[in-house]
């Protein structure tokens, strides 16, 4: 009875304990704004990113009409964030947001730019330095409105496959209704990419996401769409295995038709079924969707439970603008380390849309036990009600918990640091040898009393945003987890019992190792 | 524009309206000024946040009534215009100036399109100034007759109807039309909300019904049988028609699916159940290369129907305030049972498609005739395929019967609403126009 009853101590979360935050920006050396009219009306997006191999990440943002920025990260670890704009190669104009990974598998993050017109992919060349690689690896930026983004590693490939996500044509004034761009493929092969595969049909798409929905070992395209632009459209999802054309998840496989104003997706496992599970971002409701409950082989069928959850994230909750909200990136984070996902949504009217809120705070709504959010952004101190548009929640001064950034349209980035509380954590950083040395496409599970938290590594997702390095883990009032990895070619890693407060990196064939900033 | 126009009488009227120069250049045609603006309208509504079906139905009436007056000046007539034919609309302004027949309609349908769409989002915004540019453009490269001043008219006559549109109570519409408080009633067959939207947990526009009426002489000058009586008697009638609608929709015909998604026309994703008579009637216009008059005419009379439409039939669901399919199979037959359809966020007697189809066909028989059979091509960009009807009757009992196929409506509101709407446009198909 004793033994169950220590069980039981570990294994329970600390107090939903409400996060703490201070509003950095004055102060941070973050100085940026994204700017611009129409054609700048989605976008906006920040990069988080170790570009100086000192294992703290900095941050690249898009300036639309203005230039793009990256910022070195200085903070002090657990201290006051401290950021240097640098000079980095990436300081193009037009830009909509970017995605780091390593793209040619040299162990040095590099960037794709997503832009109103040539996308490009930025080899990094090390001390946050990049170099336009997109002539010497085939990569054809085209001449779009790009505005979204995933990758994964094909099975066999050495180099990833990107898909690019575009916007509606921006040559059409007076009816640029249903004139979707085609999104892209870019398939990775031993090196550079293949000409780019239109995915047709293509309906103005917002946020993409490789992921495994059904655990079949193979990442799926989910695609998030903006109604607003498509006729005939819907939510999609690509079926992308290696050696065949991609092909739709279709109506007689199960896939159901959902039309929303889609511009972010975040992934997460929330009811803990395994599974991962999608947060759809919109204007007014957003969506939560799980997958249904079946037997046997799964249907790519999904419940939304956004309101059953407290996620719908309608309306400001707070102020008197009670009209409905418009929601762009949105992210998934223990930002208190109790051991439950929280979620981050940035918030702004798309411009000047009266029926929409002008002053539309961000949310942060707190995951607890019971699977019902609460939100606590005003109590948190990052209820900002700027433009946002992209934003990151990462650990940025090194301290185990989450701070956060907000690229805000026509207004002034944000930073917050987190100031920390009383739960525990793990940074983990996972490390493969040869092609996707990051390890995309595999999972982290993480045993914290009965319950096994599943995070899925994925690239891509979100309102043009993206982080790549470090993976946080919320462990609640656990000081220790077992943590395995099962790597993106399906190895099943050992289950290692990892102290808790510390950085570890893992690598797949080797045992976890310390790291220590 | 000089205010004191609007006290002349009908006698000072008919000699100053006979007076003024008009002209037509060969920039464009007033034809194609309609067609083009309409073609943007059926746009703005389908991308405006607050176009639910009711909001978009005011707003094609007074955008028919603006083009109708802006185009009734040309004949020498008072009678032309629809003075003394709709409720409080007062004398409309009258000029001696030099006009351009196109450029007083392009005038007032860019005037018109920015107020009744004022509240688009920045692409609508950045194609009404595209229209406006690349249409005025058009005109002036025929060498029009006193460009400035007939732009000018032609926002003084969509003013003139914009001042009588604010105070009918459909002005503003909020939170995308649902209120942010409203206390449902309860008790058996009473309307609940039917989806997990929380936007949606109070039903939209319920003061819709108590709007001011374009051509019919109130908002209950119809009268609506009451549904049948509610019961869960699986021996009741109200039991047949939920069983009606449960049975059907488990054995849909592929041509069944077809009629309930062709006349689905959901806000936010098609130009709404009334844009969808609007872009019929354009197609046909538009295949006879009809005058402007008859457009106009068409536009207005269409648009009158169709918005009284909707506030009578919005009256009545509030007062009837009966549950929805999808409440009742789900509770009483099965509890798995999924429409085709997403079922809309407002009571279910009697169906506001049924009503303002009803409405629409009688309209569309004044001015066509009651046997001209026609295929409409609404939704092909939306990847629905062209239907082809004997009748507007054909068409509108087609839209009826599409909401039991599509598992949203019984049987009742369907049969009763078509009539009921058939009453109601009468009363825009009777308005005196000059076609």
């Amino acid at each position: 009875m004793r033994s169950l009853i220590l069980m039981a101590a570990v294994a329970s979360p600390a107090m939903a304990e409400t996060p703490s935050f201070t509003d950095e920006t004055a102060s941070a050396g973050i100085v940026h704004s994204y700017d611009g009219d129409w054609e700048y009306m989605v976008g906006g997006g920040v990069a988080s990113f170790d570009c100086n191999d000192d294992r703290a990440p900095d941050l690249v943002m898009a300036g639309g009409t203005s230039p793009a920025a990256l910022f070195v990260n200085q903070s002090a670890r657990g201290g006051a964030l401290a950021f240097a704009k640098t000079a980095a190669g990436i300081e193009d104009v037009a830009v909509t947001g970017f995605y780091p990974l390593d793209i040619d598998n040299d162990g040095i993050i590099d960037l794709v730019m997503l832009k109103v017109g040539a996308n490009k992919v930025l080899k990094g060349l090390g001390n946050c330095q990049f170099k336009d690689a997109s002539a010497d690896w085939g990569f054809d930026g085209g001449d779009a409105w790009s505005t979204a983004f995933a990758a994964t590693w094909e099975k066999g490939a050495v180099w990833p496959t990107l898909a690019i996500g575009n916007y509606v044509d921006r040559k059409e004034e007076a009816f640029p209704w249903g004139s979707c761009t085609d999104n892209w493929l870019h398939r990775g092969g031993d090196k550079g990419f293949a000409a780019p595969v239109a995915l047709k049909p293509s309906f103005c798409a917002l946020s993409m996401l490789f992921t495994d929905w059904n655990l079949s070992g193979t990442p799926a395209l989910r695609v998030s769409n903006d109604r607003e632009y498509y006729k005939g459209g819907t939510e999609q999802m690509w079926h992308v295995e290696a050696g065949a054309e991609p092909r739709l998840y279709s109506a007689d496989e199960g896939w159901r038709p959902l039309k929303i104003w889609g511009m972010g997706i975040a992934s997460s496992d929330v009811n803990g079924d395994g599974y991962p599970d999608y947060f759809l971002t919109s204007m007014a409701d957003n969506k939560l969707q799980v997958l249904t409950a079946q037997e046997g082989e799964k249907k790519p069928q999904f419940d939304d439970v956004a309101f059953k959850r407290g996620v719908t994230a309608h309306r400001p909750f707070m102020g008197d603008d009670l009209n409905p909200s418009t929601a762009w990136h949105a992210q998934f984070a223990d930002v208190n380390n109790d051991g439950f996902d929280d979620l981050f949504i940035a918030k702004g009217n798309v411009s000047a849309m009266p029926d929409f809120a002008m002053k539309d705070p961000n949310n942060l709504l707190l995951g607890a036990a019971d699977g019902v959010f609460v939100e606590v952004a005003d109590k948190a101190g990052v209820a900002s009600v700027g433009q946002a548009r992209g934003a990151i929640v990462d650990d940025f001064n090194l301290d185990g918990w989450p701070d956060l950034a907000v690229v805000n349209r026509n207004g002034p980035a944000e930073i917050w640091r987190n100031n920390g509380g009383t739960g525990h954590w793990l940074m983990l950083r996972l490390a493969q040898e040869g092609a996707n040395r990051d390890a995309i496409g595999a999972w982290i599970e993480l045993k914290l009393g009965e319950r096994v938290i599943r995070r899925e590594v994925t690239s891509g997702g979100g309102h043009v945003s993206g982080a790549l390095g470090w993976r946080h883990l919320g462990l609640g009032a656990a000081e220790k987890a077992e943590v395995r990895v099962i790597w993106p070619d399906g190895a099943e890693g050992d289950w290692q019992e990892l102290v808790a407060d510390q950085f570890y990196d893992l690598p797949q064939k080797a045992a976890a190792v310390v790291w220590t900033p | 524009m000089n205010r004191r126009e609007f006290g002349l009488g009908a006698a000072a009227l008919a000699a100053t309206i006979s007076t003024p120069v008009w002209a037509q250049s060969g920039g464009m045609s007033r034809e194609k000024v309609l067609h083009d603006w309409y073609r943007l309208v059926l746009e703005l509504v389908r991308h405006t946040a607050t176009y639910t079906p009711p909001v978009a139905s005011r707003a094609f009436a007074y955008l028919g009534i603006i083009a109708h007056e802006a185009t009734a000046g040309d004949i020498p007539l008072a009678g032309a215009s629809l003075y003394r034919q709709l409720p409080g609309y007062a004398f409309p302004p009258v000029t001696a100036m030099a006009l351009d027949h196109a450029v007083v309609l392009h005038g007032a349908m860019a005037h018109a399109v920015n107020h009744f769409f004022g509240n688009t989002g920045p692409t609508g915004q950045r194609a009404i100034k595209a229209m406006d540019d690349r249409m005025m453009q058009a005109l002036l490269q025929g060498t029009p007759m006193n460009p400035e001043g007939s732009r000018g008219w032609g926002k003084a006559v969509a003013q003139h109807v914009i001042d009588w549109s604010a105070n009918d109570g459909g002005a503003v519409v909020e939170n995308m039309g649902f209120p942010r408080e409203f206390a449902l009633a309860e008790g058996p067959g009473k309307w609940v909300p039917t989806n997990a939207v929380r936007q949606q947990q109070l039903p939209l526009l319920p003061g819709w019904g108590n709007n001011r009426t374009f051509a019919a002489p109130s908002n209950v000058a119809c009268a609506l049988a009451a549904p049948v009586e509610y019961s869960e008697d699986p021996a009741s009638g109200f039991y047949a028609e939920a069983n009606e609608v449960y049975e059907t929709t488990k054995a849909l015909t592929d041509d069944q699916k077809a009629i309930a998604r062709f006349w689905s026309d959901d806000p936010m994703l098609s130009p709404t159940p009334p844009g969808h008579w609007i872009s019929i009637a354009m197609q046909l216009l538009e295949a006879e290369q009809a005058p402007i008059q008859k457009r106009a005419a068409v536009m207005a009379g269409l648009g009158i129907a169709v918005a009284d439409a909707f506030i009578c039939c919005w009256h009545d669901k509030f007062q009837v305030n009966l549950l929805r399919p999808i409440t009742y199979i789900r509770a009483h037959i099965d509890a798995k049972w999924t429409p085709l359809l997403n079922t809309p966020p407002f009571p279910e007697y009697p169906s506001g498609h049924s009503v303002q189809s009803g409405a629409a066909q009688v309209v569309m028989d004044r001015f066509f005739g009651a046997d001209f059979g026609f295929t409409d091509e609404t939704g092909t960009a939306d990847g629905l395929k062209p239907r082809s009807f004997t009748s507007f009757k054909h068409a509108a009992d087609e839209a009826g019967i599409s909401r039991l196929y599509g598992g949203i409506h019984f049987r009742a509101a369907i049969d009763r609403g078509l009539e009921q709407g058939r009453c109601i446009g009468a009363f825009a198909a009777n308005l005196k126009f000059e076609v």
